[in-house]
């Protein structure tokens, strides 16, 4: 799998996790007892643990392992933290620094295995302290950036026109060489002193390409060195003479310019094409760096860090300030239009308001914006892990996910990954039968687990089908009864959907063998309650025989929608807009009935009515033989028509909840402040469809 | 608030031999129907006057409905109603108190009248004994101040009804 685009993440996150655990363990080394700090320390490692694996990183994985094994011996109070014992968990956290710092230029962790390290933590865990403190690699480090040196003219990236040319200038029997030049640091004017050396050197023959662009070294974008391939008759040491006859040059590096090197250039560029975005000059930094005599395949991928991290309470406060914003601008909205209308000013204020309005609105969509995340950063870590599951558990399984770019606030998108990865897991290990009894019962031998995610009006539907055995309400109900859950007359009386949700019940697991997949019953009804933790509803659908689907909704937690306001009685109501299809006007007489239910006849389709007021206890103020307003609203492809009074207009409202103290009934979905100070509710009109 | 009675100089002196503090709670007295009402003024956030308030439907019939708090959207019970007690008379010394609970959000109640603060300390608070009286199980005991009896509400008791 293709970690690349995870990189950045891993890299910013890998990050924090370090910079925790240097906290954390300067804080234990003042206080060696704290357990909140050892078990803090312990989580940091696993999560470190856990990402270095998923990226393919073994050497992080490995050393974050033997730290994590240590902490889980000092939790378990087997060992208790010495000295000693910090200094190496320091030297520990300094090799890990220095694997994210090589993998953030190189993409790559380096092959510093640091043995002794591992070697020092391992003497910890065998309780005998005593090991010295391994020595830290730096020296090493120091060794390949020296190394590094001379060879970067072979980092130029050549054109097939420089191709061609570098050819003809061999038949031609020039003599074709890299030079790379070194600039004092001193030196002021890096690009006059460049363009001295251009100048000498064109005595000499012709500049081929260089590195950075020319243009670039013009502009003096560039550190302290630049190279170039240049065709010449003279030998290598005029060549240097002329490049050192230049004031302020530290050194020239020149040797004959080799075809190899060239072909490996020219990978080197293929590889930059695929990441178009980045620059030649960071290319040409990242390069020392990067261990050219070691592994000449980890050729330059520098990452751009152009994200920034902000913690999700300030977008929090932000969210509010922008409600609070929208709530005053609706104010002054509802103020104005009170206000005389002969006033002179008024158009002019009028003005400013709408431009304040498109201001709040844009400003809300921003936020908003910022907070939405797609759920293809959690989703697309599970192809990796079926294929892991597919070996542990000896099965063939194929993982077909949709609707990956899906977006949902990003406070619901961190913590819907473990629920998915859990009913994924639980598709994988039960769902799916094994291969040998699918071929018996006529499937294909290779089971499928699909994970489909879209939008419904003011939902995410997020679906986890598999086609395998479906779930076999008797053997529920069985375990149910053997561990004292269910009696036999209570079992016999459940309906398929009731034994179905006896899975979510904590502890529960029908699995005949624990795996260390699933099967510890710590599955479904932490899934349950973490999905209802977001204000979401998890509905299970199963044929036996057929396959099982369990079906996750979430609420797209806007806090700031469009809405209709609607007049019913003397009370005002809020209906979403974005589940609105029409509004039409219906006389009476138009009304049908279809099994005693109320419908109206639209343009060829049937749709049933409902009178808002008298689901709400209100008495409608429009006259029975009156012309009716309706609006129609859809819930997938149903619809119905919803009778209200008048219409007030569409207005952006801030939800509010009304809080857990009153038992809200399903149909109200929040409250909404109004300009005038008045509290309106939120009708939800998915829920009389 | 008509006025604040500052505690009498008996339970003052008392006080003062007594520095235990924690001996003495102060309630804020109201008024409902016939009879005054303490509130333990710790619970109390905030007293507002009547304001428009949005019903909610299909709720239970002692939630009035919701008022917006700067800001906030607050649900309102009706004392009364919750005591079987007449409905409420909306008057210009009608007021809401706002209570703050630390495993609730804020609710709002409805009472007739705001009148005072007054200071107890434990040993002029009796528990009540008897349970056969319903309103008995909503408070936590009866106060006794300048002669005049004050039955003490236990505010959780009062909210978690609600829950059923």
């Amino acid at each position: 799998m293709d970690t690349s685009q995870y990189l950045e993440i891993f890299l910013d996150e890998t990050k924090e996790h370090l910079q925790n655990l240097n906290t954390q363990i300067l804080d234990l080394e003042q206080d060696p007892e704290n357990m909140d700090t050892i078990n803090e320390i312990f989580r940091a490692a696993h999560s470190l643990k856990g990402m270095a694996g998923t990226m393919g990183f073994k050497r992080l994985q490995a050393l974050t392992h033997d730290m994590e094994n240590v902490f889980s011996e000092v939790r378990n109070g087997t060992i208790k933290v010495q000295p000693e014992m910090i200094d190496i968990l320091f030297q520990c956290l300094d090799a890990l620094e220095e694997y994210v710092g090589n993998i953030q230029q190189t993409s790559d962790e380096g092959t510093n295995d640091n043995e002794d390290i591992i070697k020092a933590l391992n003497v910890i865990m065998n309780g005998e302290a005593k090991a010295e403190a391994p020595k830290a690699d730096a020296p090493k480090a120091e060794v390949k950036a020296e190394s590094a040196e001379g060879a970067k003219w072979s980092e130029i990236t050549i054109t097939d026109t420089e191709q061609n040319l570098i050819k003809k200038a061999y038949e031609e029997e020039f003599k074709v060489y890299g030079i790379t030049v070194y600039v004092e640091e001193s030196c002021v004017l890096k690009a006059a002193r460049a363009f001295l050396v251009f100048k000498a050197l064109e005595k000499h023959g012709e500049i081929i390409a260089s590195n950075p662009t020319t243009q670039d070294i013009e502009d003096e974008k560039f550190e302290l060195t630049f190279s170039m391939i240049f065709v010449s008759k003279s030998t290598r040491d005029e060549i240097i003479a002329a490049v050192k006859s230049v004031s302020e040059i530290h050194a020239a590096l020149c040797d004959e310019y080799q075809p190899a090197a060239a072909d490996e250039a020219e990978e080197a560029e293929v590889k930059e094409e695929s990441k178009p975005e980045a620059p030649v000059s960071g290319a040409a930094k990242a390069v020392p760096a990067a261990q050219p005599k070691q592994d000449k395949k980890a050729v330059s991928k520098p990452i751009v860090n152009r994200t920034v991290r902000v913690d999700i309470e300030k977008l929090d406060v932000l969210m509010n300030l922008v409600s609070e914003l929208i709530i005053a601008k609706n104010s002054l909205v509802a103020a104005t239009g009170n206000a005389s209308e002969g006033s002179e000013n008024n158009s002019a204020v009028n003005e400013q308001i709408e431009y304040l309005e498109s201001v709040t609105t844009n400003l809300h969509e921003s936020v908003m914006k910022v907070r939405m995340v797609p759920i293809e950063s959690i989703v697309n870590k599970f192809p990796r892990m079926i294929r892991d599951l597919s070996k542990s558990l000896g099965k063939k399984m194929e993982l077909y996910m949709s609707g990956e770019d899906t977006e949902l606030d990003r406070t619901v998108v961190d913590e819907i990954g473990d629920p998915l990865m859990h009913m994924l897991r639980n598709s994988a290990d039960h769902g799916l039968e094994p291969n040998d009894v699918r071929v018996k019962n006529g499937k294909p031998e290779v089971g499928s687990i699909f994970l489909d995610a879209y939008q419904d009006g003011n939902n995410v539907v997020i679906e986890v089908r598999d086609d395998g055995g479906g779930i076999n309400t008797e053997a529920v109900k069985n375990k149910a009864i053997e561990r004292g859950t269910l009696t036999q007359e209570q079992a016999d009386a459940m309906s398929e959907k009731e034994i179905i949700d006896l899975l979510f019940l904590p502890s529960f697991s029908t699995a005949k063998k624990v795996t260390d997949v699933s099967g510890r019953g710590v599955g479904l009804d932490v899934v349950k309650s973490k999905i209802e933790s977001l204000s979401g509803e998890v509905e299970v659908k199963t044929k036996l025989g057929e396959g099982t689907t369990f079906i996750v909704r979430l609420p797209l937690t806007l806090a700031i929608i469009q809405a209709l306001m609607v007049v019913i009685g003397d009370e005002k109501y809020a209906i979403a807009l974005n589940s609105i299809q029409t509004i039409e006007a219906v006389m009476p007489e138009d009304i049908k009935l279809v099994q005693n239910k109320e419908v109206i006849h639209l343009r060829g389709t049937v749709i049933p009515i409902v009178r808002l007021n008298q689901i709400l206890e209100i008495e409608s103020k429009v006259a029975e033989t009156d012309e009716m307003t309706v609006i129609i609203v859809k819930k997938g492809d149903q619809q119905a028509g919803l009778v209200v009074d008048e219409l007030m207009g569409q207005q952006e409202i801030v939800i509010k909840s009304l809080g857990k103290f009153i038992k809200v009934p399903k149909i109200i979905s929040g409250a909404t402040i109004l300009g005038d100070g008045e509290v309106a509710l939120i009708i939800d009109a998915n829920t009389l469809i | 608030m008509d006025e604040l009675k500052v505690m009498d100089d008996q339970s003052r002196l008392e006080s003062l031999n007594q520095p235990k503090e924690y001996d003495t709670t102060q309630y804020i007295v109201i008024q409902l129907g016939e009879e005054q009402y303490g509130i333990d003024i710790k619970y109390i956030y905030n007293i507002v006057r009547m304001q428009k308030i949005t019903r909610v439907p299909k709720v239970a019939g002692y939630i009035k409905g919701v008022i917006n708090l700067r800001g906030e959207v607050i649900p309102i019970i009706s004392l009364r109603m919750k005591m079987d007690l007449d409905a409420d008379e909306i008057t210009k010394k009608t007021r809401i108190i706002i209570l703050k609970l630390d495993q609730h959000d804020s609710v709002g109640v409805l009472v007739d009248e705001v009148k005072e603060v007054v200071t107890l300390d434990e040993e002029h608070i009796e528990k009540i004994t008897y349970d056969k009286d319903e309103k008995a199980k909503i408070l936590s005991g009866v106060g006794k101040t300048d002669g005049r009896l004050i039955s003490l509400l236990d505010i959780h008791a009062v909210l978690a009804e609600n829950e059923v």
